[in-house]
């Protein structure tokens, strides 16, 4: 009876294990985000879906699937639509005891803004300049709450983008491109031409990843690699027009200041700090004084602190402050724009990126054919360095 | 020593046992298996709910637009039904929408509630329409009146509207309001005969996870 009760304890330990340890849904990946992405989507963590749709879109833009691209997009929208209120995922990631990449993945402010920029072009594309202005402005939103204001809101492609939509809908579209050009840092961007229906979207170089440093890698940073590309030129009927880049994705990410997140995890930091340390003074003296002890008081008064010591160094060691560093990774360094006007009839259009000292890197060239049947509504072409050529609009 | 290891092995498990506990997977999780789908009506706020245009908005709105409308002189005195062409609403909100749905939603309530004081035209139809009178004036098919007759309406009047919006962000959370704006434009003289207008201001604040 007496030795009973350490394996009936052991019992119910490993069924509380059982719960504590739900199966896992891992997806074994390949490399390939049009593969990966929707076996993630299906088959992987909640939590990370709208990572994955975001990549998707991404990726799909590049291969001209704009289909599933907008598929995406929307699905992954309507989920940063709706983060209000409460939300247990968030709640667990801002609790001692797990990690912020518990929460539902919906990105920082920079990719939550290529996310409305991307939809904005493909509201274009389909002929709706209004929806794709509607875009373009919940870009900006959410660039606008920034830590002491700086950099806020300042995106310049969406911003001009909005003037050019609502020139095109024959409204005033000239305090977007005043906010633009206040924004622009040195470019000079070009007066609205509404006749011009071709619209050419361009991004090129690599966009910003994460990684956490710190003690406990509490603390979030951006990696932002030199692009190979530093611009780029449109070749379409006799026109030759010089594309150089309008917003800058990893200056968006690494210049939008500190998150209330980041406060929280650092709190977190100096819980487990704070805990570790308690729970070795109070480990090595509460043995200590067991050992030294010459009466029983002593040493149960020792062990105690012990205990103590040891729930304290477990509490600790549970105690996760790691950053989230879930990266919508296939974005690209910079954006730009170009318009032309176009008459009916094909056309080809040949993409050219040139690196820093303004030499063709020829294996990045793009050739698109564009069938224009009317003048009635915009051409709108997306084209990346990393898109499929040749393709055909 | 047995005493001493026994005690520590009950403190120990007692301690692990409350750690367990506390990072159970489902404790404190709202509905951790999901919720069944469940019929709610479109003028009822779901659970899941943002700051732009909802169901409950457009169902509000629309009903509002449809009763105004068949109030004006012009079409409760009307001797003959007036013709109406909808033309798309102007969405300039930072909202995404399915635009068309408002105006769907007044021509449904007005074709369900007027009873044939107003004419709706099928302006998105042309195409079709004027193939199909092509076929019966190449005879290519039968027609029950004579098809070189022009029979296609005019407008009397145009429904259209705006959708504006003004949007806060700060620390505090998020504002957004959103003014609709409907009018019935005279085709002949560009009169705006009726106007009528609704509000909405929604804000939330989403959790400091994603702050």
């Amino acid at each position: 009876m007496k030795s009973l009760w350490q394996p009936a304890l052991l019992a119910v330990l490993l069924t509380l294990a059982g719960c504590a340890t739900t199966p896992k849904r891992e997806v074994v990946l390949t490399g390939n985000v049009m593969v990966d992405a929707p076996n993630a989507i299906a088959h992987g963590p909640p939590r990370d879906r709208v990572l994955w749709e975001y990549r998707l879109a991404a990726a799909a833009m590049r291969q001209g699937q704009f289909a599933l691209a907008k598929q995406n997009l929307d699905d992954a929208l309507l989920t940063l639509g709706g983060i209000y209120g409460n939300d247990p995922n968030a709640k667990k990631a801002r609790s001692y005891f797990h990690a912020e990449a518990k929460k539902t993945f919906i990105g920082e402010p920079y990719e939550r803004s290529m996310a409305y920029i991307y939809r904005g072009i493909l509201y274009w594309m389909d002929g709706e300049p209004d929806n794709a202005r509607a875009c373009f402005r919940s870009a900006e939103f959410e660039d606008s709450d920034t830590e002491k204001h700086e950099y806020a809101g300042d995106w310049v492609l969406p911003e001009y983008l909005d003037g050019l939509a609502t020139t095109k809908l024959h409204g005033d579209g000239s305090d977007a491109f005043k906010r633009a050009q206040a924004v622009a840092r040195g470019v000079n961007l070009p007066p609205y031409h509404p006749e011009a229906n071709g619209l050419f979207f361009v991004e090129f170089g690599p966009g910003p990843t994460k990684f956490a440093t710190g003690r406990y890698g509490e603390e979030l940073r951006f990696h932002t690699a030199p692009s190979p590309v530093a611009s780029a030129e449109l070749n379409v009927d006799a026109l030759r027009i010089p594309i150089a880049p309008t917003d800058d994705v990893n200056f968006q990410a690494t210049t939008r200041g500190g998150r209330v997140m980041d406060h929280i995890l650092g709190n977190k930091a100096v819980f487990k700090s704070t805990t570790d340390t308690v729970g070795n003074v109070a480990l090595v003296g509460g043995l200590a004084t067991a050992a030294a002890s010459r009466d029983r008081t002593t040493e149960e008064v020792g062990l105690g602190i012990a205990l103590v010591g040891l729930v304290s160094k477990t509490i600790s060691a549970a105690t996760v402050p790691a950053a989230d560093t879930r990266s919508w990774d296939n974005l690209p360094c910079y954006l730009s724009f170009a318009s032309v006007p176009l008459p009916p009839g094909t056309h080809v259009a040949t993409i050219q990126f040139l690196d820093p000292a303004g030499q063709v890197l020829p294996n990045l060239t793009k050739t698109i054919t564009i069938n224009i049947t009317t003048t009635d509504r915009d051409k709108v072409v997306f084209v990346s360095d990393t898109s499929l050529t040749p393709q055909t609009l | 020593m047995k005493l001493l290891l026994t005690k520590i092995s009950i403190l120990g498990c007692g301690a692990a046992m409350a750690a367990l506990l506390a990072g159970c997977a489902s404790s404190g999780v709202k509905n951790p298996s999901g919720v069944a789908v469940t019929h709610i009506n479109a003028d009822e706020q779901g659970f899941v709910a943002g700051t732009g245009v909802e169901s409950q908005d457009m169902v509000m709105v629309a009903d509002k637009m449809s009763r105004s409308i068949l109030s004006i002189p012009q079409i409760a005195n009307a001797a003959t039904p007036p013709t109406i062409v909808l033309e798309p609403v102007d969405n300039q909100t930072r909202f995404p929408i399915n635009k068309d749905i408002f105006l769907t939603r007044i021509r449904a309530q007005l074709n369900s509630k007027a009873r044939g004081k107003v004419v709706f035209l099928a302006r998105s139809e042309m195409a079709a329409l004027e193939q199909e009178r092509n076929r019966k004036r190449q005879g290519a098919v039968t027609a029950s009146s004579d098809p070189n007759v022009q029979e296609f309406k005019g407008a009397d009047y145009f429904l259209t509207g705006s959708l504006q919006g003004l949007s806060t962000r700060t620390a505090a959370g998020t504002s957004d309001y959103i003014l609709y704006d409907f009018h019935l434009i005279d085709a002949r003289t560009s009169a705006i005969v009726w106007e009528d207008s609704a509000e909405m201001k929604k804000q939330g604040l989403e959790d400091a996870a994603y702050r």
